[in-house]
């Protein structure tokens, strides 16, 4: 029985357990006719990513604009914007889950979802980046004749690659075997056969039985008490590639902490563009209630606060570091020079923007809310612009500089990713219940005990 | 329904509780119960444990080690590189690696201890009591064998606030 007194009721519109299955089930059941438009547009942009791998694998990375001063490019903006949208599945389902905030049940599938594609969308980039990407086996450490016999392991990108890795395998992993016993749930109430045979086989042969509960509740525990940790880590690793160089601008103590708090903005931001669209599409109002929306919002404006800080501080160091090329790199390259434009849409989306959810009568207008969510995420993208181009573009040496601009290839990759994206959650949206059903049930009978008939505190 | 057991069927959490422990208050423990989402007086009262928790630790200790140990031997003396002067035993690098494959292993080990011990794995065939115990009914399996002479009682137990299928 779920009792809260800051939070009050979950779920709207007092609901029987049966309808919960229900209603959360009937997207599974009728497909609406924006979907098919929605998936038809997003294989559409997958393909066009699907030429532009093309075109870089079998011409070469001479057709993305990248250079010997800026070698990164798009491809190392997106990867990070990518892994940061990847951090929200995590921060919700383990982060609250460990904080016990029992709202994250109507919304951590949807983040989990979110998280296993954008990671996938993430981890193409490096892999084609390599240029043959059919030899990125190398990076395994297994005794080879290749010269040196073992991978570096001082270094952050072979670190990144394990991170990245085992982050995908975690998160993938825990979601899956958090949809157990909701593809149960399918099975036992689904009416045509195959749904049944389908659902049946990926169950497992779950049966909610005491002893497959005792174990279940064990194993979520061992497993989000432990990918805690990697929601720190895998950003930190991201961040050390950029942190361990010398090049101005990057190599600066407060990376990691930057990069994961700037991760879990974004990643939280994404989800919110996601439950809005779910709420208004497939009418999960009940579910997904005005609350949630308005709780997301609040920790969006702490996180907010926390990067307008982690902002200033780069830029307070860079003064007081007295290093002429520090100060060269924020003052007139970012903030008053060539990328001025850049840096003050990172600045103004990210750290100023989220301040108006401070204001209840935004919270609460959804269209507001959903267009700030948008903002945010491409002021995070501008973030990871910002430090990848600026700093390679504006080296040491004046000789050394170099424009960066993308071609239609890199676009085109990024445009793909984000049609991969789409139909990700679009088959997500279709196949697989978009709300934890069990998980809302425990939470769903809000202090109303024993149908009025025992006395309520005889459990409590 | 098999006729070795009877069903109490309920509708919601707190009837299915005061039932179960009324019964267990009788000296009867159920063979199993079913509920759409984990109800911990049941898996409290159930008297079963599990030491996934402790089997998740020992894997994490040994993984920790073991990969510690492989990063050395393989980095310090099998093959020891130099990248610009640092020291071949670079501990504090070797760290990040093995924090993030511990978790990896025990992760993966600690799915297959789940799957062989909770008995969860592709291909299983289901074994049903009752098809609503995944969506909205709480189901008690009770073996008529272990009621003996106090049947009748735990019956009116059961459709005090369920009911008996």
């Amino acid at each position: 029985m779920y009792n809260s007194k800051v939070r009050g009721r979950l779920i709207e519109g007092d609901k029987s357990f049966g309808q919960i299955s229900r209603e959360i089930l009937a997207p599974i059941y009728k497909t609406p006719l924006w979907w098919y438009f929605a998936l038809l547009v997003s294989l559409g942009m997958f393909g066009f990513g699907l030429y532009a791998k093309y075109i870089t694998v079998s011409t070469g990375i001479g057709t993305w604009g990248v250079n010997n001063s800026s070698a990164w490019g798009w491809a190392i903006i997106n990867f990070v914007w990518w892994i940061g949208i990847g951090h929200a599945g995590t921060a919700f389902s383990i982060f609250l889950l460990i904080l016990r905030q029992k709202w994250r049940t109507a919304i951590n599938r949807a983040a989990e979802a979110m998280t296993v594609v954008a990671v996938f969308c993430a981890s193409l980039f490096p892999l084609l980046h390599m240029g043959r990407p059919w030899l990125f086996f190398f990076i395994f450490p297994y005794p080879n004749t290749r010269g040196p016999l073992w991978v570096n392991f001082n270094s952050p990108l072979f670190w990144d690659f394990v991170a990245i890795s085992a982050y995908l395998l975690i998160s993938a992993s825990f979601w899956y075997f958090g949809m157990v016993p909701d593809f149960a749930t399918i099975r036992d109430t689904a009416k045509s056969k195959i749904k049944k045979a389908v659902y049946g086989f990926f169950s497992f042969g779950w049966t909610g039985s005491s002893k497959e509960w005792l174990r279940f509740e064990a194993l979520s525990f061992v497993l989000g008490g432990i990918a805690a940790v990697l929601v720190v880590s895998v950003h930190s690793i991201v961040a050390t590639d950029f942190a361990v160089s010398v090049v101005p601008g990057w190599h600066t103590t407060i990376f990691p902490p930057y990069f994961v708090i700037g991760a879990i903005f974004s990643g939280f931001a994404m989800v919110l563009t996601l439950v809005i669209i779910m709420r208004q599409m497939y009418k999960m109002n009940d579910f997904v209630t005005d609350s949630h929306v308005d709780a997301i919002c609040r920790i969006l404006i702490f996180i907010s606060l926390i990067m307008g800080t982690a902002y200033t501080t780069e830029i307070f160091m860079a003064w007081y570091s007295g290093s002429d090329y520090e100060m060269y790199m924020f003052f007139r390259n970012r903030i008053f020079g060539d990328y001025a434009p850049e840096w003050w849409a990172m600045f103004i989306s990210n750290a100023l923007v989220p301040q108006l959810f401070w204001f209840k009568a935004i919270r609460r207008k959804m269209w507001i809310v959903f267009l700030i969510s948008i903002i945010i995420n491409i002021g995070m993208w501008f973030e990871r612009y910002n430090i990848v181009v600026t700093s390679t573009s504006r080296d040491f040496l004046p000789a050394n500089w170099a424009n960066y601009s993308p071609t239609w290839v890199e676009v085109g990759f990024f445009v793909g990713t984000l049609g991969m994206f789409l139909t990700g959650v679009l088959l997500f949206f279709r196949y697989i219940p978009m709300i934890a059903i069990s998980e809302l049930k425990s939470v769903s009978k809000f202090d109303k005990p024993n149908n009025g008939k025992l006395k309520s505190e005889s459990h409590e | 329904m098999n006729k070795n057991y009877i069903l109490g069927v309920f509708n919601d959490e707190a009837t299915l509780v005061d039932a179960f422990e009324k019964i267990k208050a009788k000296g009867v423990i159920p063979v199993e119960v079913y509920t759409p989402y984990p109800v911990h007086e049941i898996l409290i009262g159930m008297g079963k444990k599990t030491r996934i928790t402790h089997a998740a630790f020992f894997y994490g200790l040994f993984a920790a080690i073991g990969i510690l140990s492989f990063l050395t031997y393989a980095a310090v003396i099998d093959w020891p590189l130099r990248y610009g002067g640092k020291p071949f035993n670079a501990f504090p690098s070797f760290i990040v690696v093995t924090i993030v494959a511990t978790i990896l292993s025990i992760t993966i080990l600690t799915l297959f201890t789940f799957s062989a011990r909770a008995k969860i794995f592709p291909g299983k065939i289901p074994e049903i009591y009752h098809d609503r115990a995944t969506d909205d009914k709480f189901v008690m399996v009770i073996s008529k064998e272990s009621l003996g002479s106090s049947e009748k009682e735990i019956q009116s137990i059961i459709t005090e606030h369920g009911e008996i299928e």
